[in-house]
C-alpha cells in the first residue's frame, strides 16, 4: 500500500517520544521529517530527545528540523514538573550521533508540502509556534496540506488551567493562526486523549513485549502516572500517541465538524480552545474535533505497534 | 412544621423565573418576603410587569420592586428569541395585583435583611445586577444573607456564548461581585439545568390538572419549548426552576464544592464561569455547584407544585 508523508512536529517530551516510537509502523502515513519546538520543555532539548528516540527507534533516516525556541508572542511555559529536567524523566537515551538540519523547521514544513502538494499531513503535538511561523512566511501553505492534526486545547475543561490545555496555553496566538489557516484542521483534544488512557498494568504488558523501545516506553509514561490520580483516570494519557493513531486511522474515533477559536486576551481564559459544539450559538465550522473513541481498539492499536518492535 | 425560611426571590421573568416562582410559591417550606425584578431576558419595564403578573396568577402579595434599569457596566442584552417580545409571551395573564413599591430592589432587599431576625435566603434566577449592588452598598448586611441559590453560569460550557451562559454574560462585573463575596452559593448552571428537561408528555401531565396556574404553566412550556425545539432539544430546560428546588429538594442532585470565578476580559470568554475542577489554581472552594439531577423527580417536583394551586385556587375563588 502506498503510504502517505507524515510530518510529525513536536516538543518531546516523554508522550511525544512514544509518539514517534509509533509513527514507525503505521499503516497509512510514512514518517518523511520530525520538526521540534519549545514546549514541555527548552528546544535545545527537545531536540536532542527527538534524535535520540528516532535512534531508539532505528529511524535514522528521518530528518529533524529544530523550531522556534520561544512563544509567538507570549511568555514561555514549560513543563518540567512534569517531564523532567531532561524532557524525559531522566531516563539517559545514548547520545545522539548525528545533529538537527541546518533548515529552520518552518522552512522544512513548507519545503515537504511543497515536495507533495495535497498529501503531507502534519501532525503536531506541541505549542503551534512552527506552523504558525510557516503559515505567516508562506500565504499558499494552508493549501498545499492534506490536513494539520494537533494534539491541544478541549472543547470542555483544561489542565494546565481549568479552562486551557498546555500546547494551546504555551502558545494561543500560534493556536488561532493554526485554526484559521484554512487548511483542514483536526483537533485531538482532552476529550478524547483523556479517554485514550492506559493502566499501569497494561504499561507493564507493554514493557513485557521486551523490545527495548517497549520498555522505554513503559518506564517513560510511568514516570507520569503520578499526574493522573486528580483526574480518576485510572492510568496515563497517551496525549501524543493517540494523536498519531487518529492521523493514521480516524475509524474508531467520533469526529464532529465545530467552529473553533482560541480565546488570547482572557484574564482566567487566556488558551482555551473556545468551541460550540455544545452552546446555543453556531460559529463558522473550521474544525474538527474529536470528542470520543473505542479504547479497545485503540490499545489492540498500541500493542500492535510496540509488537512490531519485535522482543 | 419546621419554620419557614425567609427568601427574596430575584429574576427577569421569563418562562423559567416564572415557572421557578410557581414552584417557591407552592412550597410550605418558604416565606417569600418580596419579589424584585432586574433587567434581563427582557428591558426592566417588561420584566417588572410580567413579575406582577405572575404574583397576581399565584396569589403572591408581597412587595414587588424595580431594579436597575442596566447592567452595572455593560450594555443590556435581551433575548426576545427565547421568552418574546414581552418577555413571558404565551398565555395571558391576569393583570398586576398591585404597582411596585416605590424603593428600588437594593433598598428593599436591604431594609428585609435588616428587618429580618434571622439570615434570608436570596434566589436569584436573572442576571445578578440587584445582588452586586446590594452586597457593594449594603457590605454591612451580607451577614443577613443566608445562602445564594443562583441560576447563572455553566462550568464545562456556555449557551449564548459557547464559553458563557446568559444570564452571568449579562452582567459579567456583577457576578465577579457575588462569587467573590464570600456568601455561601449554590449555583444552578447549565452543567445541570440541560438536563432539567421537561418533556412534551409532561407538559401534557401539568395542563392535565387543570387549574389557572397549571394551565398556564403548560402554555408558558408549550411557548418556552418552542425555541428549544427549534435548536433540536427534546424538551425544555427550565433552568430557573432548578435554583429554587435546591433550596426545597437538594436530594434529587449532586453537587461538588469548586473554586468558581468569572471572565470579565477577553474576545470569546467574557462571563464564563471557569470551575477549578482539577484543583489547580489551589483557591479555597466558594461555590456549591450542581452537576446532575433526578429529571423525573425535579418533573414531579414541578407537577406537585402546580397541582397545589387546584386545591388554593377552590379555597379562594370557586
Amino acid at each position: 500500500m502506498n503510504k502517505l508523508p507524515l510530518l510529525l512536529d513536536c516538543d518531546t517530551g516523554v508522550d511525544d517520544a512514544v509518539a514517534i516510537l509509533f509513527t514507525k509502523y503505521l499503516n497509512t502515513l510514512e514518517l518523511v521529517a520530525v520538526t521540534t519546538v519549545a514546549g514541555n520543555v527548552e528546544v535545545e532539548h527537545t531536540t536532542r530527545n527527538t534524535l535520540q528516540v528516532l535512534e531508539l527507534a532505528q529511524m535514522t533516516h528521518v530528518p529533524v528540523y529544530m523550531g522556534a525556541d520561544k512563544p509567538l508572542l507570549g511568555e514561555t511555559v514549560t513543563a518540567h514538573h512534569v517531564h523532567g529536567r531532561n524532557g524525559l524523566n531522566e531516563i539517559e537515551l545514548p547520545l545522539p550521533k548525528r545533529a538537527a538540519e541546518t533548515m529552520p523547521a518552518w522552512d522544512a514544513i513548507y519545503a515537504y508540502a511543497k515536495k507533495s502538494p495535497g498529501e503531507l499531513t502534519v501532525v503536531a503535538v506541541g505549542p503551534l509556534t512552527n506552523l504558525a511561523l510557516a503559515i505567516a512566511k508562506y500565504k499558499e501553505l494552508p493549501g498545499l496540506l492534506k490536513r494539520i492534526v494537533l494534539m491541544g486545547g478541549a472543547a470542555v475543561g483544561g489542565n494546565v488551567t481549568p479552562c486551557a490545555e498546555f500546547n494551546v496555553y504555551a502558545d494561543p496566538e500560534a493556536a488561532d493562526m493554526v485554526f484559521t489557516c484554512g487548511a483542514p484542521v483536526y483537533m485531538c483534544g482532552l476529550d478524547v486523549t483523556m479517554r485514550a488512557y492506559v493502566t499501569a498494568q497494561e504499561l507493564d504488558e507493554i514493557a513485557a513485549l521486551g523490545s527495548k523501545q517497549a520498555v522505554f516506553a513503559r518506564d517513560v509514561m510511568q514516570g507520569i502516572l503520578k499526574f493522573y490520580s486528580a483526574y480518576k483516570l485510572g492510568g496515563v494519557a497517551f496525549h501524543d500517541p493517540v494523536t498519531v493513531l487518529y492521523a493514521d486511522d480516524e475509524s474508531y474515533f467520533q469526529t464532529d465538524q465545530a467552529g473553533v477559536r482560541v480565546e488570547t486576551k482572557g484574564k482566567l481564559t487566556r488558551g482555551k480552545t473556545v468551541t460550540d459544539l455544545y452552546s446555543d450559538k453556531q460559529m463558522e465550522h473550521n474544525a474538527s474535533v474529536v470528542t470520543n473513541l473505542d479504547r479497545d481498539v485503540f490499545l489492540r492499536r498500541v500493542f500492535e505497534i510496540m509488537a512490531q518492535y519485535g522482543a | 412544621m419546621s419554620k419557614k425560611i425567609p427568601v427574596i426571590l430575584d429574576g427577569d421573568p421569563g418562562h423559567d423565573d416564572a415557572i421557578a416562582w410557581v414552584l417557591a410559591a407552592a412550597s410550605p417550606m418558604l416565606d417569600i418576603k418580596a419579589v424584585t425584578s432586574v433587567c434581563g431576558n427582557q428591558t426592566i419595564e417588561k420584566t417588572t410587569y410580567n413579575a406582577g403578573r405572575i404574583m397576581a396568577l399565584t396569589g403572591l402579595t408581597v412587595p414587588l420592586a424595580m431594579g436597575r434599569v442596566k447592567p452595572l457596566v455593560a450594555d443590556a442584552i435581551i433575548a426576545p428569541t427565547v421568552h418574546g417580545n414581552s418577555g413571558l409571551d404565551g398565555p395571558t395573564l391576569p393583570e398586576p395585583a398591585a404597582e411596585p413599591v416605590p424603593q428600588d430592589a437594593c433598598t428593599l432587599m436591604a431594609q428585609i435583611l435588616e428587618a429580618s431576625e434571622e439570615p434570608v435566603v436570596l434566589i436569584p434566577t436573572g442576571p445578578l445586577t440587584n445582588v452586586a449592588t446590594l452586597l457593594l452598598l449594603y457590605p454591612h448586611l451580607k451577614h443577613k444573607i443566608r445562602h445564594i441559590y443562583l441560576m447563572g453560569g455553566g462550568i464545562d460550557f456556555g449557551n449564548w456564548t459557547p464559553a458563557a451562559e446568559f444570564n452571568i454574560l449579562v452582567d459579567p462585573e456583577a457576578a465577579d461581585v457575588v462569587f467573590r463575596s464570600g456568601v455561601p452559593i449554590t449555583m444552578a448552571g447549565l452543567d445541570v439545568t440541560e438536563q432539567a428537561l421537561v418533556f412534551p408528555e409532561d407538559f401534557e401531565r401539568i395542563r392535565a390538572l387543570n387549574n389557572p396556574v397549571a394551565t398556564v404553566v403548560a402554555e408558558w412550556l408549550d411557548f418556552f419549548y418552542g425555541f428549544h425545539r427549534s435548536i433540536g432539544y427534546p424538551g425544555a430546560p427550565v433552568h430557573d426552576a432548578v435554583a429554587v428546588a435546591a433550596l426545597i429538594r437538594p436530594e434529587i442532585m449532586t453537587m461538588v464544592d469548586l473554586y468558581v470565578a468569572v471572565e470579565l476580559t477577553g474576545d470569546y470568554c467574557r462571563g464564563a464561569t471557569v470551575g477549578d475542577k482539577l484543583g489547580v489554581l489551589k483557591k479555597p472552594a466558594n461555590a456549591r455547584v450542581i452537576m446532575g439531577i433526578d429529571r423525573k423527580a425535579f418533573v414531579d417536583l414541578l407537577a406537585e407544585a402546580a397541582a397545589y394551586y387546584g386545591t388554593y385556587h377552590s379555597g379562594k375563588e370557586a
